[in-house]
């Protein structure tokens, strides 16, 4: 559904490349996910392909359109929630999704409908200016369906709303996956990556670091792990290491014959904990 | 459809902001201080206040002469307040002056000196040669005081003689005028509707920059010239609104108001292209400020130029404003000038169109910036 081959991109043009040498595909009905943290390149990556952003160098196509012309036919066929909220703020929930909905010319969904799904349905007639960030957050995601999308751009779906909104949401994103849409998501929430992603990319300093699913990459690199409690003098002391690797091997031993243990338990690896060991760097 | 529907979403955020209302609230002022406040005609004409110290006979001789020339052929008995009393006077009212003829010295010094007023005392010799006393404040211009000093040198019999002997011919027979206050209007029919409008427009692109919905604009079908004469549709409206609630009370239907609507379509359609295009070039309205400060200063100069025929250079009339006023002159005139009208119309339709194409080419390249 998406191809991307040999991506580069820089703002400035300036051959300091925000973007570099990207490669990947999407398959159709697939949940990809890019993994990476702030000012890795992600959103720079989906705009791009959403044609916000003029492709420099490299090629990219959308469901068999090259983005480089865009035919008008492609943008009734995909949705794009924003990183940032970008709504009307002097028309009211509805209004906005109404007057959206106008500019489609494939049948659009009732904003009434959409709004109930995000828990907006009180706040329909509420002007966009007066809803506090997350409320704003949602009404920019219902809006990115009203087009039935096939192909759904999600720009971190989740940052910055509270846990039970971040977990219905998670829900809608499941479920337009089940009827078949394409999905590609940004995030840098371990979590959401892990929970929603058949495939994730880590991305780094606008490089492809790797791609794979997130159980794969557990059964690769998620060698176990030993999380141990112990005392040394009146503090407990907390270590979290490998059973695989010499030296974390070397130095369990020690702790167990030199100091008092007072928990230790085994633990699957967390795709963070990959994303450190993969590309030496935090989510962060 | 779209673009209707784009139209009635774009009046509805502009109905809900501010500066909708700026134009159309200007258009209000304005009628209530030309209904209320402004005169028809501005009045240029000097108050003189005059004491004739001279013997009876030598007064009527003087009298006559300033009834001759008076526009009604008759005095007028007026009381005057002279140091908070009423004073009977004699108005005499002649093509560019006022004359009070008091009835004492002191009340005329009074005048001069208190009130400000340009007074004169008129004394008589015994050679019955009249001799003038002026009292002037100091702002009277030096050709006034030449032409005090001159004026009773010679008799005026030579005077008189000397004007007859100028012909004044009329440049244009047959032409309707406006008054002094509906002169007034073109200018401002183009600087509510056009000037205002460049920097309205520009407003509201910004504003639809910080809130980022031009993105989401952009991953629609609908193309962005549609966007933007959306947003020109909002501005030709308040243009016409603004601009039939100052025309209608005061021009009543002297205006050919078909003919004015093209023109007000036509303008406004070249000045919002004009601030789509200022605005494509810039982040926010701070930073496009000068820009556009510098362009309304430019446009405002035919100003100028149309309430002062002596100063009217060549370069004057490139800038748009210009056929602008007279264009609109024309139309307030009612017998106005239909083919002229049309091609300046035609003019700003076309340098419009130019305009909306670049701006258009700016947009879809800018969107994310
Ligand atoms: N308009 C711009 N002009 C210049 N540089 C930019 C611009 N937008 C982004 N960048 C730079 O490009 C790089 C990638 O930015 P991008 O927004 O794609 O990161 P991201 O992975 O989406 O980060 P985040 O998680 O914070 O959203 C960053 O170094 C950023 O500073
Ligand atoms: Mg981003």
């Amino acid at each position: 559904m998406i191809t991307v081959k040999n991506l580069f991109h820089s703002y400035n043009k300036d051959g300091n490349y925000q973007v570099k040498d990207v490669s990947f595909d999407i398959e159709k009905g697939e949940v990809f996910g890019f993994l990476g943290p702030s000012g890795a390149g992600k959103s720079t990556v989906q705009n791009i392909l959403t044609g916000l952003l003029q492709l420099q160098q490299g090629e990219a196509t959308l469901g068999g359109y090259d983005v480089k012309n865009m035919s008008k036919d492609m943008f009734n066929k995909i949705g794009m929630s924003f990183e940032q909220s970008n709504v009307y703020s002097k028309l009211t929930a509805k209004e906005n999704l109404h007057f959206y909905g106008k500019l489609f010319d494939n049948p659009t969904r009732d904003p009434m409908e959409l709004l109930k799904l995000v828990g907006l349905a009180d706040k329909a007639d509420i002007r966009a200016g007066e809803f506090s960030k997350g409320m704003k957050h949602r009404l920019t995601f219902a809006r990115s369906m009203i087009n039935n999308p096939e192909i759904w751009f999600l720009d971190e779906p989740t940052t910055g709303l509270d846990p039970s909104i971040a977990a219905d949401i998670k829900d809608i994103i499941k479920q337009k996956n089940k009827e078949g849409i394409t999905i590609f998501l940004t995030t840098h929430n371990m979590f959401i990556a892990d929970e929603l992603c058949d495939r994730v990319a880590f991305i780094v300093d606008g490089e492809i670091k790797l791609i794979d699913s997130p159980e794969n990459l557990k059964l690769q690199y998620g060698d176990k792990l030993v999380k141990v409690e112990y005392f040394q003098g009146d503090q407990v002391l907390q270590k979290t290491l490998s059973i695989v690797l010499p030296e974390d091997k070397e130095l369990l031993r020690n702790i167990i014959e030199n100091h008092e243990i007072r928990t230790m338990h085994t633990k699957e690896a967390t795709l963070e904990e990959i994303f450190i060991k993969v590309t030496g760097r935090g989510l962060i | 459809m779209k673009l209707f529907s784009s139209f009635v979403k774009e009046l509805k955020i502009a109905s809900r902001g501010f500066y909708f209302y700026i134009e159309i609230f200007m258009a209000l002022l304005i009628l209530v201080l030309f209904l209320f406040v402004i005169p028809d005609n501005f009045d240029s004409k000097k108050s003189e206040y005059i004491y004739l110290d001279m013997p009876a006979e030598g007064s009527e001789i003087y009298l006559k002469a300033i009834l001759d020339e008076s526009i009604e052929g008759k005095a007028e008995e007026v009381k005057v307040k002279i140091n908070k009393e009423e004073k009977k006077a004699s108005l005499y009212t002649t093509d560019n002056s006022r004359i009070y003829i008091l009835t004492s010295r002191e009340d005329t010094i009074y005048m001069a000196d208190k009130e400000r007023k340009i007074a004169a005392i008129i004394g008589m010799d015994e050679n019955y040669n009249f001799h003038y006393e002026y009292y002037l404040q100091g702002y009277e211009s030096a050709r006034y005081k030449d032409l005090l000093k001159i004026l009773h040198v010679h008799s005026s019999d030579v005077i008189e003689e000397a004007m007859d002997n100028i012909e004044v011919r009329p440049l244009l027979i047959n032409y309707d005028s406006l008054s002094d206050r509906e002169n007034m209007l073109p200018s401002i029919l183009v600087f509510n509707g056009s000037l205002m409008g460049l920097f309205i427009i520009a407003a509201y692109i910004f504003l639809d920059r910080q809130e980022g919905v031009i993105k989401a604009f952009a991953l629609t079908p609908t193309p962005v010239w549609q966007y933007l004469m959306s947003k020109i549709g909002v501005l030709m409206l308040t243009s016409i609104v603004s601009s039939f609630i100052v025309l209608l009370p005061l021009m009543k239907l002297r205006p050919d108001y078909l003919l004015l609507l093209v023109l007000l379509i036509t303008t406004a359609f070249f000045s919002s292209s004009l601030g789509l295009l200022i605005a494509s070039f810039y982040k926010d309205i701070i930073q496009a400020f000068g820009t556009i400060y510098i362009f309304m200063m430019i446009m405002i100069l035919p100003n100028i130029a149309y309430f002062m025929p002596s100063w009217n250079p060549i370069w004057i009339k490139i800038i748009p404003t210009y056929p602008m006023l007279e264009g609109f002159k024309s139309v307030i005139l009612g017998s106005g000038d239909t083919s002229y009208v049309l091609s300046i119309s035609a003019g700003f339709l076309f340098a419009g169109m130019i305009l909306f194409a670049l701006a258009n080419h700016r947009y879809k390249k800018t969107l994310v910036v």
